[in-house]
């Protein structure tokens, strides 16, 4: 016999509960009175605080549509109010999708969004008011994430339909008891608790909710349901709970994405970037004072040493250490403090160099949310721990176990003491409560439940902190917590080391611009010229604004990308005047250079990205000018073109896409290749919903052809130069590669300019390598990490992608191959090849993303011994770094190290001098005479003529300047 | 300037300030056909926007048309 299955068709008691949960809902307001009198105007946002208005004021009533695609909306209004509401607590209510701040008679009361429909009037209006001005701006909330928020997620779109805007009065009676439902109703609906008191719950408040006769608008019975309540069901103490979690209010804003840019005193809040306070303090200062104010109290903390929450892959080490000066130097000026955390919940993973930075920028705890809860492999096996840095620094970390935007739900904690992994030796567990990406923050429904929280035996015990609160109290001196020594790889969002290609290169050229220009004004102000500090400053923060880890990673929409460029070119054209010009060209770093460099000349007998030019060896010496000489080249024919191609190092036998079948190198004796070697490879990419940020496992399932469409041939040969290219096809794409050969230096440069056309491509060069090897070293900017090239366990083959800086090696004990780049950062590496990710062509958020030119090159450098005997960090220097025209130079030239940044300090008083040792060494940096030593926030923290250093250390020293 | 190139100018940035994407089809006469594509393709309230680039349109340019309005989604939306 058929077994027929009995579907229930009739109410289940707690749908009983959920739908007299609703009814209730619609009497949180005694009374209301709608407000006529509101006009609209739209306008566009074309730059902090300047619009372009539509239109001029008109009527804005109920039912109407109003915002406009990526517009500001301005609304005001006037009301007398009426007399019945005169003695009430009064609110504004205005149901909306956007995001508007409201003043009331010239005060910022606070907001409406998606996640609050009312704001409080009454602390704000001056006894004995009887007229209400309204003056409201808007933006659109249109952006994908309000997924978590379904009633937002309904109405999402350009164009809103205005619901009304009323005065209002709360019925607090009744909304006590929506908070008291909305807690036991969200305990009742999770398995994260147990079956027996979700059960008890659900019988107790369908009896509670009996009391309340709900066919009378005089609810009769309320206040026995809320003593129902307290006594049957908060009084229960059969069922308890376990943990402790530390509850703490953050709302995570995102300053670029898909946009551009007391009634509880035991409430604490917490909030980042100290470019958030700037703007705040720009554009809204009487807001900024009341801030000030609340910081004071203890009741506001500012959190993150950074200037933003920057991606922490991809920028620079100056860069990551100009994020914490210009961060610390802000809150130190405004609110006396120097913020001794980093806080990076939403970071797409942190390099290793990062502990360092933190620690000598007066912060020694790190928060980041990212690990616990994104990656797509690994259980990240820590959540309060130690993080070792490539140097041996050591912070305080903590990578709380749940997401950093929550809405204070009983089963969100819950949740988050279940996942947290070091109950028994980290302390309390860290949840973020708060709505974020984007505004909202925390609500009061969220202070309301916590308020509760103690009082239901189930949950974990719970406690409202501060940041550092919480950090000093679980962290600070726990001998047993455990050390994790290494980068903080996030095992997903890898497609961000190389979306944006032109945003990388940009930032890339203009972070070695920047020290170009910071050494070259110092040694000009030793001279008695002015210093420019305003200028570069105003340069830095461009760029450090730039970094956010929504926008240098490329996972933003068209405008942000336009707004970057646009300050790119800024940057570029006041570093331009700050160079200015000499009669010779300035070797700004401090070894002497010896590389073959391209100089532009339009007499020249070479060619590099269509502009004529000679390529010399400069034989400048360390931080000194002098004149550059061609070298007297050679009437012998050096290059050999034909089936193999004969240079002074190495015989090549190419294939007409301009890879290498063989790589012979004359000099050590050896072949190079093994396989395809410098082959463009073109792979499908479809990583889903998060196009822009991920690379899938296994993205070389699907290779896509490329077409030859000219073969390889011999384009240009000068004294020093040879150079073939080869035009290619992908799809609708025309790549044209420029192989370069040298007469005097070992490198083959790779030239490519290329016209990107294509949807959902990843496109690599690859090399198989002639060479074993288990570990790869790649370029972190400030040393170098080794990365293993196997796949033995699930953490090696969860990191098929990484991220590098100016180059990546992989060598044997005598000979290895090194790849330099000058503006690429992702990279994988499997056995013996390398793949270097050069562009990607994603749709999501941008559907226009990467389409146009690109112009990149890399080179390839076969060499003896390993990468740090063949100086590769210092080769790739020479590659990226600038040779520009200054007749300026400086004699102490500080050995041994790299010169990463020299400036005059904030306060004018000292050339700051700051010094990485890149490749591992150990040693002693003797000086002429007594420097300062000082941290990277340029505080004096002692004095010495021989400073030691350690592996991959970062020094900063002060040299006074004379008065 | 034409339509086409209002649709390029003054449309389509103030779009993709929204994560959203359009392109011009064809004109045929006062018939419009634009491509919506990024958050566009998938805007459940997408006629709404569409009115008021008609409006616009007639605004600016004093040209009455309708517009045929296409969606175009990504593969990962296309369900």
């Amino acid at each position: 016999m058929a077994h027929i299955a009995v579907v229930r068709r009739s109410m289940r008691p707690e749908e009983w509960t959920q739908l007299r949960f609703g009814w209730l809902k619609r009497h949180i307001y005694k009374k209301q009175y709608e407000i006529k009198t509101l006009q609209i105007r739209n306008a566009r946002q074309v730059s902090e605080m300047e619009f372009v208005f539509d239109d001029e004021f008109v009527p804005l009533c109920k039912g109407d549509l109003y915002f406009t695609p990526d517009g500001t909306a301005f609304i005001c209004g006037d009301l007398a109010i009426p007399e019945d509401f005169r003695q009430e607590e009064l609110w504004l209510t205005l149901k909306t999708a956007a995001e508007i701040i409201v003043k009331v008679n010239g005060v910022y009361v606070g907001g409406v969004d998606p996640n609050r429909e009312r704001v409080l009037l009454s602390p704000y209006l001056a006894p004995g008011t009887e007229r209400l001005h309204f003056e409201m701006q808007g933006y659109n909330r249109s952006k994908p994430d309000d997924e978590r928020n379904p009633e937002s997620l309904s109405v999402r779109g350009c164009r809103q339909i205005f619901e009304g805007a009323y005065l209002s009065v709360v019925d607090h009676d009744v909304l006590d008891l929506v908070y008291d439902l909305e807690l036991f109703l969200n305990i009742a609906g999770s398995e994260l608790f147990s079956e027996d008191y979700r059960a008890f719950l659900n019988r107790e408040l369908s009896r509670a909710l009996d009391c309340i006769d709900f066919e009378d608008d005089g609810l009769p019975g309320l206040s026995d349901a809320k003593r129902y309540i307290e006594e049957k069901i908060y009084a229960n103490t059969d069922y308890q709970g376990s943990g402790d979690v530390a509850l703490l209010a953050h709302s995570h804003l995102d300053l670029a994405y898909y946009w551009r840019m007391d009634r509880y005193p035991e409430f604490k809040y917490t909030h980042t970037q100290a470019y958030t306070y700037e703007t705040l303090e720009t554009h809204y200062p009487e807001v900024f004072e009341e801030l000030k104010a609340r910081i004071a109290e203890g009741r506001f903390e500012p959190v993150g040493a950074m200037y933003v929450e920057p991606d922490c892959n991809i920028p620079s080490a100056e860069s990551l250490v100009r994020q914490c000066l210009y961060g610390q130097l802000y809150f130190r000026e405004k609110f006396g403090k120097t913020i001794q955390n980093c806080w990076l919940p939403d970071v797409f993973g942190n390099s290793w160099i990062l502990p360092q930075i933190l620690k000598k920028s007066g912060v020694d705890y790190f928060v980041s949310n990212k690990m616990s809860t994104w990656n797509d492999t690994n259980r990240f096996p820590h959540n309060n721990f130690i993080w070792r840095g490539i140097d041996g620094s050591e912070v305080y970390a903590c990578v709380p176990p749940t997401h950093f935007i929550t809405w204070n739900m009983p089963s969100q904690i819950q949740e988050n003491w279940e996942a947290y992994q070091d109950k028994n030796v980290g302390g309390q567990t860290l949840s973020m409560f708060g709505y974020g990406d984007g505004g909202s923050g925390c609500t009061e429904e969220m202070l309301e439940l916590m308020r509760r929280f103690s009082k239901v035996s189930v949950m974990p015990k719970t406690e409202h902190v501060g940041a550092q609160e919480f950090l000093e109290r679980n962290l600070k001196d726990n001998r047993e917590l455990a050390k994790w020594d290494g980068e903080l790889y996030l095992e997903m969002h890898r497609g961000t080391f190389t979306t944006k290609a032109e945003i990388k290169k940009a930032n890339r050229r203009l972070e070695y611009k920047l020290r170009e220009a910071e050494i070259i004004a110092t040694l000009r102000a030793l001279g008695g010229a002015a210093y420019p500090a305003d200028a570069l400053k105003r340069c830095w923060k461009k760029l450090l604004v730039n970094q956010f880890h929504d926008i240098l990673p490329g996972s933003h929409i068209a405008p942000v990308y336009r707004d970057a460029m646009a300050d790119y070119a800024e940057i570029d054209r006041t570093l331009d005047e700050i160079i200015g010009t000499g009669s010779q060209y300035f070797n700004s770093l401090n070894f002497a250079r010896t590389q073959l460099t391209f100089f532009e000349n339009e007499n020249g007998d070479s060619t590099r990205f269509g502009r004529k030019g000679y390529w010399c060896v400069p034989n400048l010496p360390a931080l000194s000018h002098g004149e550059v000489r061609r070298s007297v080249g050679t009437s012998a024919r050096w290059c050999v073109p034909g089936e193999t191609v004969e240079t002074p190092f190495y015989a090549i036998r190419f294939a007409p896409d301009g890879s290498m079948e063989s790589l012979w190198d004359k000099t050590l004796g050896r072949e190079w290749v093994a396989g395809a070697f410098n082959k463009l490879c073109v792979y499908e990419d479809k990583p889903g919903v998060y196009d822009a940020w991920d690379i899938l496992p296994n993205y070389r399932e699907k290779p896509v052809r490329v077409e030859v469409a000219s073969p390889l041939t011999l384009a240009e040969c000068s004294d020093e130069a040879a150079t073939f290219e080869a035009e290619l096809r992908v799809g609708q794409s025309t790549w044209i590669r420029r192989i370069r050969l040298f007469r005097l230096s070992r490198g083959i440069e790779v030239e490519n300019v290329v016209d990107w056309r294509e949807k959902h491509r990843l496109a690599k060069a690859e090399f198989t390598c002639n060479v074993l090897a288990r570990e790869a070293l790649c370029d972190l900017g400030a040393g170098f990490i080794r990365r293993e090239t196997h796949r033995n366990t699930s953490w090696q083959q969860a990191r098929f992608e990484v991220c590098h800086h100016k180059w990546c090696d992989l060598a044997e004990t005598d000979g290895g191959i090194a790849l330099i780049n000058d503006c690429k950062y992702g990279v994988g590496f499997l056995e013996n090849q390398i793949s270097l990710s050069l562009l990607r062509a994603t749709v999501r958020p941008d559907p226009t993303s990467d389409m146009g030119m690109h112009r990149f090159a890399y080179l390839i450098l076969p060499h003896a011994g390993d990468a740090v005997d063949a100086q590769i960090n210092r080769i790739a220097l020479e590659y990226n770094v600038p040779i520009v025209k200054a007749d300026v130079s400086c004699q102490n030239a500080f050995p041994g190290l790299f010169l990463q940044a020299m400036k005059l300090s904030e306060d004018g008083k000292m050339v700051v001098v700051r010094l990485a040792e890149t490749e591992g060494h150990r040693g002693v940096l003797t000086l002429p005479k007594k420097v300062k030593l000082l941290n990277l926030l340029e505080d004096i923290e002692g004095e010495a003529e021989a400073v030691p250093y350690k592996p991959f250390e970062i020094l900063t020293l002060g040299i006074p300047l004379q008065a | 300037m034409n339509i086409e190139q209002y649709v390029e100018t003054a449309i389509r940035p103030r779009l993709q300030g929204d994560g959203g994407e359009v392109r011009f089809a064809e004109q045929k006469e006062d018939r419009l056909t634009l491509v919506f594509q990024g958050e566009c393709s998938k805007c459940l309230i997408l006629e709404r926007c569409v009115a008021w680039i008609e409006q616009q349109i007639a605004h600016d340019l004093g040209e009455q048309v309708h517009i045929v309005a296409v969606r175009k989604k990504p593969y990962f939306w296309d369900v």
